[in-house]
C-alpha cells in the first residue's frame, strides 16, 4: 500500500525475463548524501549547468523515448503490482493528491488541501474544481470516494490499508473525509505513493488494467506489454501549459547492459538505471545529464534480511555474529563501483531520524568467529545458513562474496538463486533463512511501518518478513505515527534504528543507487514545479514523472 | 502423394494433441501458482480462494485440460491472468519477431556457408579448408550471449549504425525494420555457420567420391555444372536435417538473443510466463512453438523425398 | 587450377598419422588430465575470494589473472572444465547410442517403425526444452552434474537421432545396401558393415557440434540460473560472468580464457576427427 511495499514486491516479483534483470538489484551503492543527486548543488567539476534543470525557455513538441528497468503488469492502482516503473507509468497517466516537495514535506498535488481534524485521527481531501479525466468526465468527491472504496476492498491495497484508514466519507461536492484507525501523522504521504491516485468512474467501473483514464499529463496510446508504451499530449492537462512534449515512448528493457548501450546508441533518449558501472560511466560524460537520489528522505536500503522465527537466525548470537562477519566496506569497494558508500543505518546521513550512534554491530572478524563459537554448541555444533537471492548476475556474485566471508567466520553457507515468484513467496510465508533484499525507500518513515511492526509478524502471511517482534520497536514506532512534534518523532525514529540495530532481522550494507540518466537532447527532466511555485522532490528511488522535461534537439 | 500427405497430417495431429498436454501438465507441475504472481504478499488463504475460483484453476486437472482445448478449437487460447493481454495478441508480438529472426539469421548463415563448404570440399584439407574449420569452430565456441554484447557494443555503441534493443516492426519501414534485426540475427547465423559447413561438407566430401561423380568429369563436364546439378542435392541431406531442427528450435532457442536485445519473442514470453506461472500463455507459447517446430521438420521430410526419389516415403 | 574433383583427402597410410594428429592428441589428454587430477594439483583453490588481487591480469602470482571477486582463473577453468568437459562428452555419447542406433534402424526399416520413432523424437524435440528444465529443476535439487547430463542427453539423443536417421535414408536405398539385401544379408550384417562407415562420418560431425553446443549451453543455462550450482565454477558460467556487467570492458580475461579452452579442445578434437577419418577411409581407392 505504501510506495515502497508495491515496490519492493512488485520489483522483486517482476525482474523480467529472469534475465538476470536487475530489478531488484542488490549494487551494494549508496548515495553520497551530500551529493544530493547533482540536482541541487553546483557540480565541483566547473559545470555551470544543473543536472536536469533548465533555466531556458521551454520547446513545445516532439516525442522522447525512455528505457525503464522492467515492464509492469496493468494500469489499475486497485490490482496491479507498481514498482517504480509502475509508479512512473501512473505518474505519466494519473496524478496524484499529494506529491513531495523538495523540502520533504507532502503538498497537495490534486488535491487543492489535505487537512486534518485536531487529533490527525481524521483528515479531509479537497480536490481541485474543473479538473477532468481524459474521457472528459469531472474530478470529484463521488469519484474519490468511490476510488477509495475500490483501494479498500481490493485484495491487493485491502489488507494494508486497513491498518491506516478505517472509513470514508462525502463531505461536499469536492471533498472527501477520511477516518484513521489511529492518529497518523503521515497521512498526507500516503497520498502520494499508489493509493494516492485517483481513476475516472468509467475505469473503476471497468476495472480495465489495459485501459487507463486519469487526469494526468499523457494519455495512453498503445501499451505493448515488454516492448513499449506511447502516451500522447493531454491537451486539457488541468496544469495550464503542461506538458510541454507531444508525447513519450517508454520502452522496458530487462537487461542494464543493454539499456545502458541503447542510451549511447542513441536508441533511447533517457533511462532509469541502479547498475552502478552505469552511472559511473555517464556521471560525468560529455553529451548526458545524470540525476540520482535525493539527499531528502529515505532511499532504498540494500540489505539481508533474516528470517527471526526460523533456525539458527532465530538466535541474536547469530545474527550479530552474521552482522559482523560481513566487511561491509569491501563488499561496496567490490560491487559498488565506487559510487556507492555504506551505509549501516535505516535513515541516511544527514537525516533527522538518523541517532548519531546507532550500535549497529559492525565489522569485526574475530568477535564473529567468539560468538559463532558460542553459539554453535545451541545449534547441534555448526551453525549453517542458506543465503539466496533472485537470478540477478551482480546479486549472485554479491552473495558469493558474502558467503564467503561467512564463512571466514566458521558459518557454513550455501549461496542458491531462487525465481522471483517464489523467492516472494518465501519471503512471505517465511520459508528463508537470509535473503537479499532492497526496501524502505519513503518520503515519510511511517511509509514502512507495514512492513516491520510486530502486528504484522504473525500468522502463515507475514508482510513483515523478518517476523522481528520486538515490543519496545512497536513502541517506537507507534509513537513516530501518531506524534505531530517533529523533535518527538525524530527522537522515536531514532529509537527505531537503535531497535533494529539490536534486534538485528536487517543486516544493511548500502543506500540503493538508482539514477535516470539522459542525453543533452531532453533537458528539464528534474525540475517540476507544484502548483504553488515551490520544486517538487523530483526523481528518487527510480520514480520520475515525465511533466516538466522538453526536447531540446 | 495424397496417401502421405494424409499420413503426415495424422501424425502432426497425434504429436500436437501430444505435446499439449505435456505442456499443460508440466507448467501445472510447478509449485505455485499465478494467485502468487498477482497477489504477491497479499496471497493470503481467502485472497487466494476467490482468485483461483475467478481464474477457473479450483476445477480439477482434466477439466481444466479440456476446456483450454476446447477454447482453442473456437480460436481462444485465453489470456494472460496478469497483463489481461490475449494470447494472440503475444503471440502476434512475437511471432513476426520469430519468424523474421530465423529467415534472416538463417539465410545468413546459409550463404556464409554454402559457398565456404564447395570450396573446401573441393580441396579438402588444403589451406582454405583449414582456416574455415578453424574459423568456424571459433564462431561455435562464441556463444550469442558474447556475440551479442560484442556486436553491440561495435555496430550500435560506437558506430550507431543500428539500435541497440528493440524490434521494430515492418509496419514501420522496412529500414528501421532490418536495421532492428540485423544484429540479433547475426549473433543467431554465428552458431548456425558451423553447423550448416560442417554437416555440408561433410557430406560433399562424402558425394564427391562418389563413382558417378569420377564418371562425370571423365565425360569433361565443367566442375561447376557436376557440383550444382549432381552433387548439391544428394549432399544436402544432413545439411537439411539440420536446418530443420536449427530451425525448429530457434522459436525457444532464442531466448538469450531476445534478452539481450529486447526482443518478445515466444522464447522471451515464455520464460516470463513461467516465472509468473501464467498457465495460459505457457500452454498458448509452447503450444504454438511446438507445432511450428513440427511443421517445419515434417516441411524438410518432405524435401529429403523430392531430393533424392529413392528415399522411401516413410 | 587444378580441380581434384573427387579427389580423396590427403593420406598418408604409410607415415602413421602424422604429427598434427598427435599433437592435438597430446594436447586433449592434457586436457581431460588436468580434469581429473584437478584436486591433487597445486592448483590455487578455484573457491577462494582474495580481495587484494581482484581483477588482475595474468601475472606471475596468478597465472590466468583473477575474477572479479578475486578468484584464481586458472584455478577456476580447470576446475570448470570437469563440469564442462562431462556435460560436453557424456550426453553426446549417450545420445549417439541410443539416438544413433535408433536412427540407424528407422533410417533403413522405414515403415512404422521409422513412424513411431519420428514421433517420439519429434514430441521430445519440439517441446520447450526451456520449459522442461525448468520444471525437472524445481523437484530435483539441487542441481547437480550427473541430473544436467541426463536432461543434456534427453535433449542431445532425439537430434543425433534426426540427424543420423537422414544421412541413414540417404544412404539405404543406394546400390550396395540393395545389393547387399538381394545377397540375403541379416539387418545387423548391413547395418553394421554397409551403412555404419557411411554414417560415421556425418555423425562425428555432428557430434562434435554437439559438443560444443552442449558446452555453451550450459552457459546459456547459466544465464538462467538454472545450471549447477554455484559456487561451482563451469566453463558456461564462467563465460556467462565474463560478459554481465562491466566485465567485459573491466576485465576480458575472464570471459577470454574458458572461451579459448573450447575453442582449442574442439579444434584439437575436430583434426583429431579428420585425421582418422581419412586414415580410414572406407571409400579410398586401393590401387
Amino acid at each position: 500500500m505504501d510506495g515502497s511495499a508495491d515496490r519492493y514486491d512488485r520489483r522483486a516479483f517482476l525482474a523480467r525475463g529472469a534475465s538476470g534483470a536487475a530489478a531488484l538489484g542488490l549494487a551494494g551503492v549508496g548515495v553520497p548524501a551530500l551529493l544530493a543527486g547533482c540536482s541541487s548543488t553546483p557540480s565541483s567539476t566547473g559545470r555551470t549547468q544543473t543536472h536536469g534543470v533548465s533555466t531556458g525557455t521551454p520547446k513545445r513538441g516532439g516525442t522522447v523515448t525512455m528505457g525503464l528497468n522492467s515492464e509492469i503488469d496493468g494500469f489499475l492502482p486497485t490490482a496491479s503490482h507498481w514498482d517504480n516503473s509502475g509508479l512512473t507509468y501512473a505518474n505519466t497517466i494519473f496524478d496524484t493528491l499529494t506529491v513531495v516537495a523538495a523540502d520533504g514535506s507532502a503538498k497537495p498535488y490534486l488535491a487543492q488541501s489535505v487537512t486534518p481534524n485536531t487529533d490527525m485521527t481524521q483528515w479531509t481531501i479537497t480536490l481541485r474544481p474543473g479538473v477532468k479525466f481524459h474521457d472528459g468526465s469531472p474530478l470529484n468527491a463521488d469519484v474519490l470516494l468511490a476510488n477509495i472504496q475500490a483501494l479498500q476492498t481490493s485484495a491487493l491495497t485491502g489488507q494494508a490499508l486497513r491498518g491506516v484508514v478505517s472509513s470514508a466519507s462525502k463531505v461536499s461536492d469536492l471533498a472527501v473525509a477520511v477516518s484513521c484507525v489511529e492518529p497518523i501523522v503521515a497521512f498526507p504521504y500516503y497520498l502520494s505513493t499508489q493509493v494516492g491516485y485517483v481513476i475516472a468512474m468509467a475505469q473503476l467501473e471497468s476495472q480495465s488494467s489495459t485501459q487507463p483514464i486519469g487526469t494526468g499529463p499523457f494519455s495512453l496510446v498503445s501499451w505493448v506489454p515488454n516492448d513499449h508504451m506511447t502516451v500522447q499530449r493531454n491537451p486539457h492537462y488541468w496544469r495550464a501549459g503542461l506538458p510541454y512534449l507531444d508525447g513519450v515512448t517508454y520502452k522496458p528493457i530487462s537487461q542494464d547492459q543493454s539499456r545502458e548501450n541503447s542510451l549511447r546508441s542513441r536508441t533511447i533518449d533517457l533511462m532509469v538505471t541502479r547498475d552502478p558501472g552505469a552511472i559511473r560511466d555517464l556521471a560525468n560524460a560529455a553529451g548526458y545529464q545524470q540525476v540520482r537520489n535525493p539527499s531528502v528522505g529515505q532511499g532504498d536500503m540494500d540489505f539481508i534480511v533474516l528470517n527471526t522465527s526460523v533456525e539458527p537466525t532465530n538466535d541474536p548470537l547469530v545474527r550479530e555474529a552474521l552482522a559482523r562477519a560481513i566487511d561491509v566496506g569491501e563488499l561496496v569497494r567490490l560491487f559498488g563501483a565506487g559510487i556507492a558508500k555504506p551505509n549501516l543505518s535505516l535513515f541516511p546521513p544527514g537525516s533527522p531520524y538518523r541517532p548519531a550512534d546507532n550500535g549497529y554491530p559492525t565489522y569485526d572478524l574475530t568477535k564473529a568467529k567468539q560468538l559463532v563459537a558460542q553459539a554453535a554448541p545451541n545449534h547441534g555444533g555448526t551453525i549453517s545458513v542458506a543465503l539466496a537471492t533472485i537470478t540477478d548476475p551482480r546479486l549472485v556474485n554479491e552473495i558469493q562474496a558474502i558467503a564467503s566471508m561467512w564463512g571466514l567466520a566458521g558459518i557454513q553457507t550455501t549461496v542458491s538463486q531462487v525465481e522471483q515468484v517464489t523467492f516472494i513467496d518465501n519471503l512471505v510465508t517465511g520459508k528463508f533463512q537470509a535473503y537479499t533484499s532492497e526496501q524502505f525507500g519513503a518520503a515519510d518513515p511511517d511509509l514502512n511501518y507495514v512492513w516491520m511492526s510486530p502486528t504484522t509478524a504473525n500468522g502463515p502471511i507475514a508482510l513483515n518478513f523478518s517476523r522481528n517482534k520486538d515490543d519496545a520497536l512497536e513502541t517506537a514506532l507507534q509513537a513516530g505515527r501518531t506524534t505531530s512534534d517533529p523533535t518527538a518523532r525524530a527522537q522515536a525514529y531514532q529509537e527505531v534504528d537503535k531497535h533494529l540495530s539490536r534486534d538485528m532481522p536487517y543486516l544493511w550494507a548500502s543506500l540503493a543507487t538508482w539514477s535516470v540518466t539522459g542525453s543533452d537532447s531532453v533537458v528539464n527532466f528534474n525540475n517540476m514545479t507544484l502548483p504553488d511555485g515551490s520544486r517538487a522532490l523530483g526523481f528518487a528511488n527510480g520514480v520520475f514523472n515525465p511533466t516538466p522535461m522538453w526536447r531540446e534537439a | 502423394m495424397l496417401r502421405f500427405a494424409a499420413n503426415r497430417l495424422f501424425q502432426l495431429v497425434v504429436i500436437c494433441f501430444l505435446i499439449s498436454i505435456f505442456a499443460f501438465l508440466l507448467v501445472h507441475l510447478l509449485p505455485g501458482d499465478p494467485t502468487l504472481a498477482i497477489l504477491g504478499p497479499n496471497d493470503t488463504p481467502a485472497a487466494r480462494a476467490v482468485l483461483l475460483h475467478q481464474l477457473g484453476l479450483n476445477k480439477g486437472l482434466l477439466s481444466q485440460y479440456g476446456t483450454w482445448i476446447t477454447n482453442i478449437f473456437h480460436g481462444n487460447l485465453g489470456a494472460s491472468f496478469l497483463t489481461k493481454q490475449t494470447v494472440t495478441n503475444a503471440l502476434g508480438v512475437a511471432v513476426p519477431i520469430d519468424l523474421e529472426l530465423i529467415v534472416v539469421s538463417q539465410v545468413l548463415a546459409l550463404i556464409f556457408a554454402i559457398p565456404m563448404a564447395l570450396v573446401a570440399a573441393l580441396r579438402p584439407n588444403k589451406a582454405f579448408d583449414k582456416v574455415a574449420t578453424t574459423s568456424t569452430f571459433g564462431m561455435l565456441s562464441l556463444p550469442t550471449f558474447v556475440a551479442g554484447p560484442l556486436l553491440v557494443l561495435v555496430f550500435a555503441v560506437t558506430f550507431k549504425w543500428v539500435p541497440a534493443t528493440g524490434f521494430n516492426r515492418l509496419s514501420q519501414g522496412l529500414g528501421p525494420n532490418l536495421k532492428s534485426v540485423i544484429l540479433p540475427s547475426v549473433a543467431l547465423a554465428i552458431g548456425s555457420i558451423t553447423v550448416y559447413y560442417r554437416l555440408l561438407r561433410a557430406d560433399l566430401i562424402a558425394t564427391l567420391q562418389e563413382d558417378y561423380v569420377t564418371m562425370a568429369r571423365s565425360k569433361g563436364l565443367s566442375t561447376r555444372y557436376i557440383l550444382l546439378r549432381h552433387v548439391m542435392r544428394p549432399s544436402s541431406f544432413s545439411l537439411l536435417a539440420g536446418a530443420g531442427i536449427s530451425i525448429g528450435t530457434l522459436f525457444t532457442g532464442a531466448f538469450v538473443v531476445e534478452v539481450l536485445f529486447q526482443l518478445p519473442g515466444i522464447g522471451y514470453q515464455l520464460v516470463q510466463a513461467i516465472y509468473s506461472r501464467d498457465y495460459l500463455v505457457v500452454q498458448g507459447m509452447a503450444l504454438v512453438a511446438a507445432v511450428a517446430f513440427v511443421v517445419v521438420n515434417f516441411a524438410v521430410d518432405f524435401l529429403l523425398t523430392v531430393l533424392d526419389p529413392r528415399v522411401r516415403r516413410a | 587450377m587444378a580441380e581434384t574433383l573427387g579427389a580423396t583427402p590427403a593420406t598418408r597410410r604409410g607415415k602413421g598419422l602424422g604429427v598434427t594428429f598427435w599433437i592435438c592428441l597430446a594436447w586433449v589428454t592434457l586436457m581431460i588430465l588436468l580434469a581429473v587430477l584437478a584436486s591433487v594439483l597445486p592448483l590455487k583453490a578455484p573457491n577462494f575470494q582474495d580481495y587484494s588481487a581482484v581483477n588482475v591480469g595474468p601475472s606471475a602470482h596468478h597465472l590466468l589473472g583473477t575474477d572479479d571477486l578475486g578468484r584464481d582463473l586458472l584455478a577456476r577453468v580447470i576446475f570448470g572444465s570437469r563440469v564442462s568437459l562431462v556435460i560436453g562428452f557424456f550426453p553426446i555419447a549417450i545420445g549417439l547410442v541410443v539416438g544413433g542406433l535408433a536412427g540407424l534402424l528407422a533410417g533403413y526399416r522405414a515403415g512404422p517403425t521409422d513412424t513411431m520413432l519420428n514421433a517420439v523424437s519429434f514430441v521430445l524435440l519440439a517441446f520447450p526444452a526451456l520449459l522442461a528444465i525448468m520444471v525437472i529443476e524445481t523437484f530435483w535439487k539441487p542441481v547437480s552434474l550427473l541430473k544436467l547430463t541426463v536432461m543434456f542427453a534427453f535433449v542431445a539423443a532425439p537430434l543425433l537421432f534426426r540427424v543420423i536417421r537422414a544421412t541413414t535414408l540417404s544412404f539405404a536405398s543406394r546400390e550396395f545396401v540393395v545389393a547387399a539385401r538381394a545377397m540375403g544379408a541379416k539387418t545387423s550384417r548391413i547395418l553394421l558393415r554397409e551403412l555404419l562407415p557411411n554414417i560415421v562420418p556425418a555423425a562425428v560431425s555432428f557430434a562434435l557440434i554437439g559438443v560444443a553446443t552442449a558446452i555453451v549451453l550450459e552457459g546459456s543455462l547459466a544465464f538462467l540460473g538454472l545450471s549447477i550450482n554455484l559456487p561451482t565454477s563451469s566453463l558456461g558460467n564462467i563465460i556467462n560472468d565474463g560478459v554481465n556487467s562491466n566485465n567485459l570492458s573491466l576485465n576480458p580475461y575472464i570471459a577470454l580464457w574458458p572461451s579459448l579452452y573450447i575453442f582449442l579442445l574442439l579444434t584439437a578434437l575436430n583434426l583429431m576427427a579428420d585425421r582418422l577419418r581419412s586414415y580410414f577411409d572406407v571409400r579410398e581407392v586401393k590401387l
